[in-house]
């Protein structure tokens, strides 16, 4: 198999990064990620990606935690089931701010291992080929090759308005 | 420079279908709720009036508040939402009318006029409160207009329909030749004042209008309660209106489903905030039990006819909502969220019911409810929707980004 080239085209504007996203797409070349140095909307949509089931874990803390908060509240009274001041014994109303809490609290929870679980760390993956500039004022756009068509992918990122760096074949 | 009056000819906004349409929904509710005054019962068609004062005042002062604060917040994700919003002050001078009318119906509207009040007459009478809330109303609505005045000369191009209004604005644009800077530091002051005012005036009138129906009943949180809630309503007819634009001018406007998305979000957080206020006046009554507080909240949610209302209200502008704006894609979706939006605001005119109805109805064993009323209620949204028509004909920068200065 031939060696890939590891081509990352460093662009100052969303736009630019956006509009490469899309001709990539339908391009030879083999796109790997972005690098940004700010969280982009524009760049999120243009990438496509599947939506992260992050939310998901926060969704099923949170029911839990409804249910548990009201589940503990109603548990620890019936353990001492003495009316005070005429209120009932399992009390809907004030037990609301247990259920509320309980349901914040493991909302976060379900959010933490959610994110634990989903974000794939350790990854040290992007060390590779990683230009530094995309912690300062540019988005990097990172895509493989043929070593035949070298040239050709630096033309493409170098028309789209990016400076171009070629990583060496490791 | 003076402003010359575009060349192309304009499109009259009183000789439309839609125009005539709304122009007869109020008519007819005009014509409905003189019918009702002289109807056998005159105490049922106030209560209705005041009602839709309340609601649509409330939607109105809602609506400019979201320019205002986020011109305040700096915000800049709202774009031409804070414009639009801005057209609902076309309804001020009305809701003003209309609060001056409220005084003619003093006798069915106050059921605490010939009541014992035990001290409270020094606060409870009809000269001071009508002095003190049409003075709040006015200062609200001259701070919502020194704002949209300042708002305006930022929007404001040299082409567009001619109009007093608009020529004032202009003229003294001109004239004053202030950086937009300048005019945005004024707009901070008008604006900030306004906010202020909001909170302060709408408090009063949720006091004086929603809670003294029951007079022995206190709650020092209703205020707050009520203006949080008028926001929320404001932001659900904000949305309305700008999915209705977007539907009729399609690109020509800057609306994305991202402003969609965004004031939905802050529309949810509403909703969430106006239920969290019912709950912490409900626990504080919860806990103290005392009578005096307590019989309020028995009657509207536990005794029939309104307990099955207070559950309705609740689940129409709380647990539906609540469920169905979790969900993101429907929040970009201008025709649903005008749907969801509707919906709620019909909630929140019967929540206004729940609120005023036990007091004024005596005892009543049914809530009577009746086509009249349907009828008022039109003829109210005719009136919101003809004054945001004029307002909009007036300065259309505010809906097109054709006119728009960028």
């Amino acid at each position: 198999m031939a060696p890939e080239s590891h081509i990352m085209g460093l662009f100052k504007d969303e736009d630019q990064v956006v509009s490469a996203l899309d001709a990539l797409k339908t391009s030879p070349f083999k796109f790997i990620r972005v690098n940004t140095p700010i969280p982009s909307h524009k760049i999120m949509d243009a990438l496509k990606l599947k939506k992260s089931k992050v939310g998901w874990f926060t969704l099923c803390g949170g029911i839990l935690g409804f249910l548990a908060g009201f589940g503990l509240a109603i548990f620890t009274s019936t353990r001492w089931d003495m009316m005070v001041s005429g209120k009932p014994i399992v009390a809907i109303i004030p037990f609301v701010v247990v259920g509320f809490e309980a349901t914040i609290l493991f909302a976060v929870f379900g959010n933490v291992i959610g994110l634990l679980t989903q974000m794939r760390l350790p990854d040290q993956s992007w060390l590779q080929h990683y230009d530094p500039r995309c912690s300062g004022e540019h988005f990097g756009v990172l895509a493989a090759c043929n070593a035949q068509q070298e040239e050709e992918l630096k033309s493409f990122f170098a028309q789209r308005g990016a400076d171009v760096t070629v990583f060496e074949t490791g | 420079m003076m402003m010359e009056p575009n060349s192309a000819p304009e499109r009259s906004p009183w000789n439309t279908p839609v125009f005539w349409v709304f122009a007869t929904l109020f008519a007819l509710g005009a014509v409905t709720f003189i019918w009702g005054l002289s109807s056998h019962h005159p105490e049922k068609t106030w209560q209705t009036y005041l009602i839709n004062f309340l609601l649509w005042s409330a939607i109105a002062q809602g609506g400019l508040l979201f320019s205002a604060v986020m011109h305040i917040t700096k915000a800049r994700w709202s774009g031409p939402l804070a414009g639009l919003s801005e057209s609902f002050a076309a309804f001020f001078p009305l809701s003003f009318i209309l609060f001056l009318l409220l005084f003619t119906g003093k006798m069915h509207v106050f059921p605490w006029l010939h009541e014992d009040l035990h001290g409270k007459e020094v606060w409870l009478n009809i000269p001071f409160l009508f002095t003190r809330d049409g003075i709040g109303l006015l200062i609200l609505y001259i701070l919502g207009f020194g704002y949209l005045f300042y708002a305006l000369q930022l929007k404001l191009s040299n082409q567009g329909p001619g109009g007093r209004i608009r020529q004032i604005i202009f003229n003294q644009q001109q004239r004053k030749q202030l950086s937009d800077e300048k005019i945005r530091q004024k707009m901070t002051v008008w604006g900030g004042f306004y906010i202020l005012a909001f909170a302060v005036v709408l408090s009063l009138i949720g006091f004086d209008l929603v809670m003294s129906m029951d007079p022995h009943w206190i709650s020092t949180l209703f205020g707050a309660y009520h203006f949080v809630k008028s926001f929320f309503i404001g932001l659900g007819a904000l949305i309305i209106l700008a999915a209705i634009v977007q539907t009729q001018q399609g690109e020509n406007t800057l609306l994305t489903p991202t402003h969609f998305h965004d004031v939905g979000k802050l529309f949810f957080g509403f909703c969430l905030l106006w239920a969290d206020f019912f709950y912490v006046q409900l626990l504080v009554i919860y806990y103290g039990n005392i009578p005096e507080e307590t019989y309020y909240i028995i009657t509207r949610t536990m005794q029939a006819p309104w307990n099955k209302l207070a559950w309705g209200v609740f689940i129409v502008c709380f647990v539906g909502p609540f469920f169905i704006l979790l969900n993101q894609k429907i929040k970009t979706k201008p025709l649903i969220m005008a749907v969801i939006c509707s919906v709620i605001i019909i909630g929140m005119w019967f929540e206004h019911l729940l609120l005023l109805g036990p007091a004024l109805s005596h005892g009543s064993a049914s809530i009577s409810l009746g086509f009249s009323d349907v009828v008022i209620t039109l003829g109210f949204l005719g009136l919101m929707v003809l004054a945001i028509r004029f307002f909009l004909h007036i300065f259309p920068e505010l809906c097109s980004v054709e006119r728009a200065k960028q």
